[in-house]
């Protein structure tokens, strides 16, 4: 049964990267039901293309379905897809009240900062960050996930840096203050 | 290389994505701007703190259990009225069959191994990660440098695979011990994460594939033609079934 090894093959090349479709989709989707509803119409998708699947590798290939699957999705709940513009006042105000001496407390307000941060990016910046520093995606990967060339993801990826660098730092100001 | 330069390319040099030559001129800029490379300190913090602080979403496992049930009743539709070309027909089929029998896997885990067993590798493992020195007495990439080093120290020919087209590193080997026998620990890595593959003479039959946990640790345990095998790591239990299996069945 050659279909057989097909499959298995399905489960090795795609299904092994769950956790990772799931974690893009989370990303994307800033939503826990998006990302499922989105991981799901991928897999469902990945499985029906399977065959005729080309790329830079099988992981690449199936997070492009995954990110396409997931601007449908944002396509659909309107309300969400559009970029909120990070809220200072909201945020520095959650911040500063989690301001507690101990250093566990402080190291977990740090990482609720950064986390917060980075969903606040704009999706171009979030998405190539999130596969470039979390997936550990190549450039060339990446350009064939998000649809643009070499040379924008290269400068993406630099100003997404950039950008979560200013807001890192405006935080740490104004936690000194 | 100036530094307006400098700081266009300075994000994919951090990543590796330059070539050789551009990749030594921007050495030898860092080497002697000051400002450059107090960006280059502040983009290396940059990327540590999201890679160790930004979350992972890993899917839940209701979900995961969900999805493969909506799968296997999608490649059941496959079968239904519509007229569709046989090799589908046939895949979808076989999907289904894999998945049932994945999740059957997944459902009853195999038999248990034994669970001294089990402590004994996590404890040899978990001394493994103590001393980074010890981790490797034969360190390389190269499987035709590891297995031959375990001659005439073991009295049996572990199995050392190139996994690397897989994610998984070698990066050598060393003599260690599972309870009191004494085993050769293959060592890779994947994404940062360490695999100790221990291989030992066994008495027993050959026993299939099954895969536990213990300490937080995953574990994989197989024996075949007279050898034990147990790969133990803290990556996902499902990356370690996907590794022992490439170790079983070659890349």
């Amino acid at each position: 049964m050659g279909d057989a090894g097909k499959m298995d093959r399905f489960e090795r090349a795609v299904l092994c990267h769950l956790d990772a479709a799931y974690n893009l989709a989370r990303w994307l989707t800033r939503d826990e039901a998006g990302a499922e509803d989105a991981v799901q119409e991928a897999c469902l998708r990945a499985f029906r293309f399977f065959e005729g699947q080309h790329g830079p590798s099988p992981k690449a290939w199936f997070m492009t379905v995954v990110r396409n699957a997931c601007l449908d999705w944002l396509k659909e709940h309107r309300a969400r897809a559009v970029e909120e513009e990070f809220d200072e006042e909201q945020h520095g105000a959650g911040l500063g009240g989690h301001e507690q001496p101990e250093v566990a407390a402080e190291r977990a307000a740090d990482a609720r900062w950064l986390n917060e941060c980075v969903a606040a990016l704009p999706r171009e910046y979030r998405e190539v960050l999130v596969l470039r520093e979390l997936e550990g995606l190549s450039y060339k990967e990446i350009s064939a996930v998000v649809g643009v060339p070499m040379g924008t993801v290269m400068s993406r990826i630099a100003r997404g840096r950039d950008l979560l660098q200013q807001r890192l730092l405006e935080a740490r100001r104004r936690k000194r203050s | 290389m100036n530094c307006a330069r400098l700081r266009q390319v300075l994000d994919a040099w951090i990543d590796g994505e330059l070539d050789h030559a551009t990749s030594a001129e921007i050495g030898s800029h860092l080497d002697s701007c000051a400002a450059c490379a107090a960006l280059r300190r502040e983009r290396n913090e940059l990327r540590a703190q999201v890679r160790n602080g930004a979350q992972y979403h890993r899917a839940p496992a209701a979900f995961e259990s969900a999805l493969r049930r909506r799968l296997v009743a999608a490649a059941d539709a496959g079968k239904g009225p519509r007229q569709r070309p046989s090799w589908l027909q046939a895949a979808s089929l076989a999907l289904a069959a894999a998945l049932v029998s994945a999740l059957a896997g997944y459902w009853i885990g195999g038999p248990a191994p034994d669970s001294t067993l089990r402590e004994h590798v996590v404890a040899s493992h978990v001394a493994s990660l103590g001393n980074a020195r010890h981790l490797t007495e034969v360190a390389s990439g190269d499987r035709h440098t590891v297995k031959p080093w375990f001659q005439g120290k073991v009295d049996f020919a572990p199995t050392v695979r190139d996994l690397s087209e897989h994610g998984y590193v070698l990066q050598g080997g060393r003599l260690d011990h599972v309870a009191d026998r004494q085993a050769a620990a293959i060592v890779y890595r994947v994404r940062n994460h360490v695999i100790n593959l221990f291989v030992w003479r066994a008495s027993g039959g050959d026993e299939a594939l099954a895969t536990s946990a213990a300490r937080g640790f995953n574990l994989a345990t197989w024996s075949e033609a007279g050898l034990g095998f147990a790969a133990v790591s803290d990556v996902d239990v499902r990356d370690i079934e996907r590794f022992a299996r490439l170790v079983q069945s070659g890349p």
